[in-house]
């Protein structure tokens, strides 16, 4: 008797605890993320509030005609794609660069000192960001303008009307921004890595440089595997403040700083269209999702063991 | 102290009144505060106003609340949930009500009247306004003339209530006018906008650290040079902001704005005046406004759309510097010039009478709109006489506890509202007389349905965005960008939108004769 109903609660007794820990994540998940896409065909409705969201009439791909309306379709797409791949590549290395760094080089006192240091940015706000860019390139008074190219005789820059600084400084300022984040989860990797490896390494008569490259790198490849592959699912996403606040939403610069977010911001802020800001996200989030399937594919392929899923 | 107890008393008193009162009113919402004498009584009818505040708002709105309220229960059984928010947050405010269902029952519109009605936002007033918003009714079309409700009729059905107010708004070349005086110019010579450039010139000579001339904005939709193009070569932009369907005079063709002559020798002047060092280097980026840069000493001028002639004085006390003006374009109406401003009620309202029963009250009620405008009279503000009011002693527009007196230009009647120690009230009479006299747009009355043609809307508004702001601030070369501008206006689709509202129009007029 005793034995028939133990066997079925001991699972769930030991099971209990990690559910508990995981329940708030997945009620998060399934507010912010499940529960909404019951939503999804919105994007193909002409939404009516008389009517209602059900009861308003289906219109089929319509509302998604106007994100190749123009010849800007080219160009934001390009933009974002674009963009995103330098982000995941740079980023990518950066941050590697820092946490090989920060685990190589100092003490713990010390790496806990400047990660906070490298972490900083991260939390500043894109508006406080954009004015402190605003700052340093503003046409009159910026300490770019003012101070170092007035002095050293050189000509001014109208950096604000001038389309091609803003690829190179907006990878900058994304790269200042989230690298030392982003440099976390692979700190985290190499100080999990077994440290008697290094020692026979070492024992062996590999240099830092070759500790490196033969032991760290490696072992970090599945991390730097997942975290891409999470990356490419929001490869059509942009984040809005770095492409609309930091360029301080300046014309001229729309060539170099237009993502499908501005756009779709744009072209709807007079419209305020649901129907229509449903269908771009929905097209965001598809095309995201099968980058993330084909990635998967491609790597599964070469090696089955750093695969997703 | 004693202030305070008179007013709770007050309060409760009204609020005894009230419930009375719509006792025999309207439906009630179902909210459960139990009744003095234990009856069953229906509560008075909520509704939800939500109002955009151009000053700064306070973080406690309760006690303007309830003086708002003590009056509303007491005259029409309505309780009143006051919101106020600032003027970039309201409209995405009440959206966000809108779409999520939350209950919004009174708000304004801030040119988007059309699009909420496309979208069956809003509820249809016309047969609840007989009966509920008679004295309404008759005071607008006293002020403006009888046609005044057909700028906010579609489709038969009326969806909103303009505000009764100076709505012409004739461009005002606005300056600094110590620096006028030290630059050697008479005030007197400057009537039109070809005076300006000899002004600018006059100013940059004397005083090289001042920059001369300051854009209001580089919003597309309302600089002050396109609203001055708009008054003096009459421009009706026919309902939407986006400018590629426009009517110039009563030639009844729509063309694209950005195509004619009227707006390439604007650019062009405006470009001129860049070439010649009148504006600053990042006029199309800037975030400081034209205003900010006369109170702070260093810009001389900008052009804006007010009406009345007092203008000055106002502006005057606000930045602490001797501001003038001078009218150099007159207004022209069109169906926006009205319905931009314009007070509706959410389709999804369950309280339609009793929220028109409160608009109703908004443009007949002096104690109601002053308390929403200047909050609570002792406290806020001091009358001086009739019309007048000024602060409390030693206090001022930062320090006052409530203000919403610069919304004033949005809600209700004008002619109830006090004004400000100082200014002339035979000022307010001159507006609406304006109102009645300015020239009006012959398709005044036209209401563009922007449905079929939304998706190249939304596109071209995508386009204005890109290339408008730099051209309207000079800062690039029109001969160059012009063209540019207008292919990729073609590109998204302007043709579309410009036989759209040919055909609309068309049918319109045919349906006047």
């Amino acid at each position: 008797m005793t034995a028939r109903r133990k066997s079925p609660a001991k699972p769930l007794k030991k099971t209990l605890p990690l559910l508990l820990l995981a329940a708030p994540g997945l009620l998060y998940f399934l507010i912010n993320s499940y529960f909404p896409m019951f939503g999804v065909f919105i994007a193909f409705k002409d939404v009516n509030y008389a009517k209602g969201i059900f009861g308003s009439d289906w219109i089929g791909l319509k509302n998604f005609t106007f994100l190749f309306q123009t010849s800007d379709a080219w160009i934001m797409t390009r933009n974002t794609l674009l963009y995103n791949l330098v982000f995941i590549a740079l980023g990518t290395v950066v941050s590697i660069l820092i946490a090989i760094l920060m685990s190589e080089l100092l003490t713990k006192l010390y790496s806990k000192l400047f990660m906070t240091g490298l972490i900083l940015p991260n939390l500043i706000s894109m508006i406080v960001l954009s004015l402190l860019v605003f700052a340093f390139l503003n046409a009159d008074s910026g300490f770019v303008n003012h101070s170092i190219l007035r002095p050293l005789g050189l000509p001014e820059i109208n950096w604000y009307s001038e389309p091609k600084y803003w690829p190179y400084l907006l990878v900058l300022i994304q790269l200042w921004k989230t690298a030392g984040y982003g440099s976390i989860v692979y700190f985290a990797s190499i100080a999990g890595i077994d440290k008697s490896i290094y020692e026979s390494a070492k024992i062996d008569g590999a240099g830092k440089l070759k500790q490196i490259r033969m032991i760290t790198l490696p072992l970090l490849k599945p991390t730097v595997i997942v975290l891409v592959l999470m990356s490419m699912g929001r490869i059509f996403n942009s984040d809005f403040g770095l492409f609309y606040q930091v360029p301080m939403n300046s014309g001229a610069l729309f060539s170099t700083t237009q993502t499908i977010d501005t756009y779709v911001y744009r072209a709807l802020m007079q419209l305020n269209d649901i129907g229509m800001s449903a269908a771009a996200g929905l097209y965001q989030s598809v095309v995201g999702f099968a980058l993330v399937l084909t990635v998967n594919a491609i790597v599964k392929k070469v090696n089955p063991e750093n695969a997703l899923f | 102290m004693m202030n305070k107890k008179g007013l709770g008393s007050l309060l409760l008193s009204t609020m005894i009144c009230g419930s009375l009162l719509s006792a025999c009113g309207g439906n009630s919402n179902t909210s459960s505060t139990d009744s003095a004498s234990g009856e069953a009584k229906p509560k008075p009818a909520e509704i939800v106003f939500a109002l955009p505040s151009f000053n700064r708002i306070p973080d406690d709105l309760s006690k303007v609340t309830d003086a708002i309220n003590a009056i509303t229960t007491e005259k029409i059984g309505v309780k009143v949930d006051f919101r106020l928010f600032g003027p970039a947050d309201y409209a995405q405010k009440v959206n966000l009500a809108l779409q999520s269902g939350e209950k919004m029952d009174v708000f304004t519109t801030l040119g988007q009247f059309s699009n909420y009605v496309s979208k069956s936002q809003v509820a249809p007033l016309e047969e609840l306004l007989p009966e509920h918003g008679k004295e309404l009714t008759a005071i607008l079309e006293k002020d403006f003339g009888a046609d005044i409700l057909k700028t906010t009729t579609m489709d038969g059905h009326v969806y909103g209530i303009p505000v009764n107010k100076g709505m012409a708004l004739p461009t005002n070349f606005i300056y600094n006018a110590d620096m006028l005086s030290q630059a050697g110019v008479a005030a007197d010579g400057i009537q039109s906008v070809e005076d300006l450039s000899n002004v600018f010139a006059a100013v940059k000579e004397k005083l090289p650290d001042v920059v001369p001339f300051g854009p209001i904005s580089v919003n597309p939709t309302e600089t002050g040079i396109v609203n001055w193009m708009k008054g003096a070569s009459k421009v009706d932009y026919l309902t939407d902001t986006t400018g590629v369907g426009v009517v110039i005079g009563d030639s009844g063709k729509v063309v694209n704005f950005y195509e004619t002559d009227v707006f390439q020798k604007g650019i062009q002047m405006m470009r001129d005046w860049y070439d010649a060092g009148y504006l600053q280097k990042d006029t199309a980026t800037t975030t400081i406004t034209a205003m900010e840069m006369i109170s702070s000493g260093r810009g001389f001028s900008f052009l804006g759309g007010y009406s009345g002639m007092e203008v000055g004085k106002q502006l005057s006390a606000q930045v602490g510097k001797n501001i003038e003006t001078k009218r150099i374009a007159p207004f022209y109406f069109d169906t926006s010039a009205v319905n931009s401003v314009t007070w509706m009620v959410s389709s999804t309202s369950k309280q339609t009478e009793a929220a028109v029963k409160f608009l109703n009250l908004l443009y007949t009620d002096k104690d109601l709109i002053n308390t929403i405008l200047f909050g609570i009279e002792g406290e806020d503000y001091v009358k001086v006489d009739d019309h007048h009011v000024k602060f409390p002693d030693g206090l001022d527009a930062n320090t006052v506890p409530y203000t919403a007196m610069l919304s004033s230009g949005i809600v209700g009647s004008e002619s109830l509202q006090y004004q400000l120690e100082g200014i002339n009230w035979s000022d307010v009479e001159l507006k609406l007389k304006e109102n009645k006299d300015t020239a009006r747009s012959p398709y005044f009355g036209f209401i563009f349905d922007q449905g079929e043609v939304k998706t190249q809307i939304s596109a071209v508004n995508n386009v204005v965005s890109q290339y408008l702001p730099a051209l309207v601030s000079g800062s690039v070369d029109p001969g160059e960008i012009i063209p540019k501008f207008v292919s990729a206006l073609k590109d998204a689709g302007a043709q579309a939108i410009i036989d759209s509202k040919q055909k609309q129009l068309d049918e319109w007029l045919a349906a006047q004769k």
